[in-house]
């Protein structure tokens, strides 16, 4: 059942239109600093395009595909219409006026700081507020969700309540809490020196706040990815879930331990203390379980889905599966994807595997590969599965959804595998140019070639991607039936209270925070002498 | 369904997850603030607090060190983004009179007719570091030397907000406006160059860097030179001498002739 | 199916589940212990103190004035560095260290963020503003080395890349009886 069908498609539309224009600019990047473009003599171009696709794939585009993909599962999955919808809309107009105001700093060259922020550098004050008003605009869509489980848990007390809305809740409590670090960062400390109030800054103060948002966020943007896997796909080709109570421990534990491991991007920082490094080390090595269990669950569920076609065999059932269905593909792929961008991701969680490859152009190829891979090409499928149930509309070409597809497998590993070995050869990140004549850095001239390459592949698809949809809502009227998710094998009739509710684990995830993170901020915040002057960008 | 049938330790759930939680934290605190720390013999701690308090990242301030005498007087100027932030009216006017005894080389309208720099517009934090240098000794010049070393605090920062208030003019230096070379567009990434704009107010403007555009070349020349030979020195921890040093002489010759044949109005302004 | 029968499969699947959850635990364990084990062996951990450091005055006193930034051979034989990043260099731009001599790397920043990454090795660290980054490193191999730095620190970050020069340490420690601050700046 799903009602606001208008809301649901203003927030995918809005999501992948930004989503375009940051690709094309990640394309124009991966170009210019590459030895087959021709350099265009201006290097602060380069860091406004930066900030600009930064800010777009990390903070706008993939909270509109959770905004509206949640408010699809609030609706289909409890089988009641969205409540605050208004609220809802204002929501998203906050994203819009966010975003505009964010992106005009930015394309005038007065914010070119990155979406990392970066302080002591400082830029233009409406940047700051432009992502504050995005991020508050985000958090109306937690409130909603919140706010709709509850009146749905009313309505049918002890119910356990449907498995997509329950990782869905999950999702939004995650983000709730994981967007308050950089939130501090941005209103305790950027906002003022920006606005002129105040002309210096703890610059370690506010690295170790924007680590609390910086890791977290990843399994954010990570769970509407994860929700497809244990919801969609198992549906789409002809499966069942594995395992209903396992699916809620993996996102419980991901609520649980996403959180408290965000300083192992500060392994290298001379502000945090090697205690806490080590903790943050150890409970990022916990965040691997919940993907182990779900890599289980989901192998097994597809394993059913084979077994249902009559697949036979310890690994005949492979060749049973539908591979012409477009969720397959995207499964597959994506699995792919995560293998060895969570194989890469254990580099980065030890302190001394990091010490290599820290802030060098691996790390920009792991987290490419695991997000604009493994997570992007999910928010495709999940895009393609529900846009007839939002349109009315047929998808009819299947054929063109698998050619974006491959593209934007192939693409993705053409890229960001070259990344990932100019990295190991200490290539390091963000630079405008390379002068690649230089014998000492020439033999990474291929390799850098061979990613640009694969960013217009990239590009190819998305913009395929974007025709597949606009195609969609032209097609011939069709009907697609009530939208359905996977069922488990053992549909639980009852669930015992602790996984059938976030209570004990919200709490769990804010008293990790606070023994790993509430010390060392603490200690920061109160110690003297250690903000440092703000430096201004573009002489403003 | 209610919190009191959940938070409780005979919630199975509840005492697991509380359980394992604060287990998996303690076993990684006790490895994190007493293992590790001792385990390394190559870092020494005074005691097990002295451990425990470095491993949680309690600031200290850095030894003291006995640190070799500088050879030369060095620049003492503290710059910050906040340095001459406000400027006043009156500081301007009493700036203006005092300038008129600069005119002589700097031109009445801070435009130089000699190869002195041009003042106009100049940003207030290079005239502030520079008159302060030349009043320490920190740089030398045998004119320039003897005018700075009587002004006082005030005088020197009303002279500094004085010329950054003047409008940028044209040069006294009509040459025809050169193709920006390849030393000004890239710097010499491979040898520690940034492009020049980096600094130098055509792309960003560095806290102490002044804007180059139609300064003589023979100036510049000769103080890259300097700074190259490491004749001049004022530079704080020598962020240009390690420009100028990895410089070419050609590179120099057509940095120095692109920027004096530049008009001024692609520098950013600074307020 | 029956009641039974689906029991008896729910039970068979809440088996091989906790097996697997099993093997994942152990997986992580392992890891974990791998690499405490590789930072013990190898010496290669977190710096062990917080140090402190006003940037805006690091040339007025303290360590990190020019005269004493540089290579210095200290009376136990080990090397200390002292460098600081600014926008958009290093100094000292070019540092010189001795083969086979264990070495103490200490700097800071003058202004903004920067990173120190010498290509080749694992040493690699954040300059904060405010705080000193120390680092210990060893070099088997003599060579000059590239060392970019490895953080975003504004418009002219791409071409902020230092050197390093190891030598052999007889003649590290020749160059050293002059006293002083060694580097290779200008050679």
């Amino acid at each position: 059942m799903l009602v606001n069908r208008k809301l649901i498609l203003a927030h995918f539309w809005l999501a992948f239109a930004v989503f375009g224009i940051a690709l094309t600019l990640g394309a124009w990047q991966m170009f210019i600093r590459s030895p087959i473009g021709t350099w265009l003599s201006n290097p602060e171009l380069y860091y406004r395009s930066l900030t600009a696709h930064g800010t777009v794939m990390g903070y706008v585009f993939p909270t509109l595909v959770a905004m509206g993909f949640g408010y699809a599962i609030s609706e289909a999955a409890l089988q009641q219409r969205l409540v605050g919808v208004r609220w809802a809309w204002a929501g998203f107009w906050l994203i819009v006026a966010g975003s505009v105001m964010a992106v005009i700093p930015i394309a005038l060259g007065r914010a070119s700081v990155l979406y990392t922020f970066y302080p002591p550098l400082i830029g233009n004050v409406f940047y700051y507020l432009g992502v504050v008003l995005v991020v508050v605009g985000s958090w109306i869509w937690v409130a909603l969700m919140s706010v709709n489980l509850r009146v749905w848990r009313k309505a049918h007390p002890g119910a356990p309540v449907p498995l997509a809305m329950f990782a869905n809740v999950a999702g939004s409590y995650l983000w709730a809490w994981t967007a308050v670090g950089a939130a501090l960062e941005l209103l305790l400390q950027i906002i003022p020196v920006a606005a002129g109030l105040k002309s210096t800054i703890d610059a370690g103060l506010a690295r170790v706040l924007f680590s609390w948002t910086l890791h977290a966020i990843v399994y954010f943007w990570l769970m509407p990815t994860y929700i497809a896997y244990y919801t969609i796909v198992p549906r789409a080709i002809g499966g069942r879930v594995y395992s209903d109570s396992m699916a809620r421990i993996s996102f419980i534990l991901f609520l649980v331990v996403a959180m408290p491991i965000g300083m192992h991007h500060t392994f290298a920082d001379p502000q945090v203390g090697a205690g806490f490094k080590f903790i943050h080390s150890a409970f990022t090595a916990l965040v691997a379980l919940p993907t182990l269990l779900t890599v289980f669950t989901i192998c097994a569920s597809v394993e059913i889905a084979a077994r249902l076609r009559g697949g036979r065999g310890l690994f005949g059932w492979i060749r049973a599966l539908p591979w012409d269905n477009p969720m397959m593909l995207a499964l597959a792929f994506s699995f792919v994807m995560l293998g060895f961008g969570g194989a890469g991701g254990l580099i980065n969680m030890s302190y001394q595997l990091d010490a290599s490859i820290h802030n060098t152009q691996w790390i920009t190829g792991h987290f490419h590969l695991i997000f604009g891979g493994a997570i992007v090409i999910m928010y495709f499928a999940i895009a393609y599965d529900l846009w007839p149930h939002l349109t009315g509309r047929e998808l009819i070409d299947l054929r063109l959804i698998r050619t974006q597809l491959w593209l934007w497998f192939v693409g993705m590993i053409v890229t960001t595998f070259p990344w990932h070995w100019v990295g190991i050869l200490g290539m390091p990140r963000r630079m405008a140019y390379f002068d690649f004549g230089d014998p000492a850095i020439a033999p990474q001239a291929l390799s850098v070639t061979f990613s640009a390459i694969g960013g217009f592949i990239l590009l190819a698809s998305g913009i395929l991607f974007i025709v597949i949809l606009a195609r969609g809502m032209r097609a011939p009227r069709a009907d697609a039936g009530p939208y359905q998710f996977a069922l488990a094998v053992h549909q639980p009739t009852t669930v015992p209270v602790a996984l059938n509710t976030h209570g004990l684990w919200v709490a769990l995830m804010i008293a990790l925070t606070l023994t790993n993170y509430g010390y060392p901020i603490l200690t920061l915040a109160l110690s003297e002498g250690t903000s440092v002057p703000a430096v201004y960008v573009g002489a403003q | 369904m209610s919190t009191s049938e959940l938070f409780t330790f005979r919630n199975r759930h509840f005492s697991l997850a509380v359980g394992i939680t604060a287990a998996i934290l303690i076993v990684t605190a006790i490895a994190g603030f007493l293992v590790l720390p001792f385990a390394q013999p190559w870092v020494q701690f005074a005691n097990v607090w002295d451990a425990i308090c470095s491993a949680a990242g309690v600031p200290q301030r850095a030894p003291k060190v006995t640190v070799p005498e500088q050879s030369t007087r060095l620049s003492e100027v503290v710059l910050t983004s906040s340095t001459l932030a406000r400027p006043s009216q009156e500081g301007i006017g009493r700036g203006a009179t005092l300038a008129q005894r600069c005119a002589i080389c700097h031109g009445p309208t801070g435009v130089s007719r000699a190869d002195s720099p041009n003042l106009a517009g100049q940003y207030a934090a290079v005239i502030y570091k520079q008159l302060l240098d030349f009043r320490s000794g920190a740089r030398t010049n045998a004119v320039m030397s003897p005018f700075a070393v009587n002004l006082t605090d005030q005088e020197i920062a009303d002279l500094s907000h004085y010329y950054a208030y003047l409008p940028r003019l044209p040069a006294y230096h009509p040459t025809p406006q050169l193709p920006k070379p390849s030393i000004v567009i890239y710097g010499a990434p491979m040898r520690g160059i940034a492009p020049c704009g980096s600094c130098h107010g055509s792309l960003d403007n560095k806290i102490g860097s002044p804007w180059l555009e139609g300064q003589s070349e023979a100036y510049m020349k000769a103080q890259l030179q300097a700074f190259a030979s490491g004749e001049r020195r004022n530079d704080i921890s020598q962020q240009m001498r390690n420009i100028a040093r990895a410089m070419t002489p050609q590179e120099i010759d057509q940095a120095a002739s692109y920027y004096a044949s530049q008009p001024p109005d692609v520098v950013k302004a600074v307020d | 199916m029956s009641t039974e029968q689906a029991h008896g499969s729910a039970e068979v699947a809440a088996r091989v589940e906790r097996r697997w959850a099993t093997i994942a635990v152990i997986i992580i364990v392992m890891m974990a212990l791998l690499a405490a084990f590789a930072g013990i062996h190898r010496a290669t951990m977190p710096q062990p103190r917080v140090e402190t450091i006003d940037p805006a005055r690091l040339h007025l006193s303290g360590e990190f004035v020019e005269s004493n930034l540089g290579s210095v051979l200290e009376a136990n034989g080990n090397v200390t560095v002292r460098a600081i990043g600014q926008q958009y260099s290093f100094t000292p731009a070019c540092i010189l260290v001795p083969a086979d001599t264990p070495i103490t790397l200490r700097a800071t920043s003058a202004d903004v963020v920067h990173g120190i990454l010498i290509q080749g090795t694992n040493v690699n660290t954040m300059l904060v503003p405010g705080y000193i980054s120390e680092q210990p490193m060893r070099f088997a191999r003599t060579g000059d080395y590239l060392m970019p730095c490895q953080e975003f620190c504004s418009f002219g970050h791409e071409g902020m890349w230092g050197k390093v020069k190891v030598i052999d340490k007889a003649e590290f420690a020749g160059r050293a009886k002059g006293g002083g601050r060694l580097s290779c700046v200008g050679q």
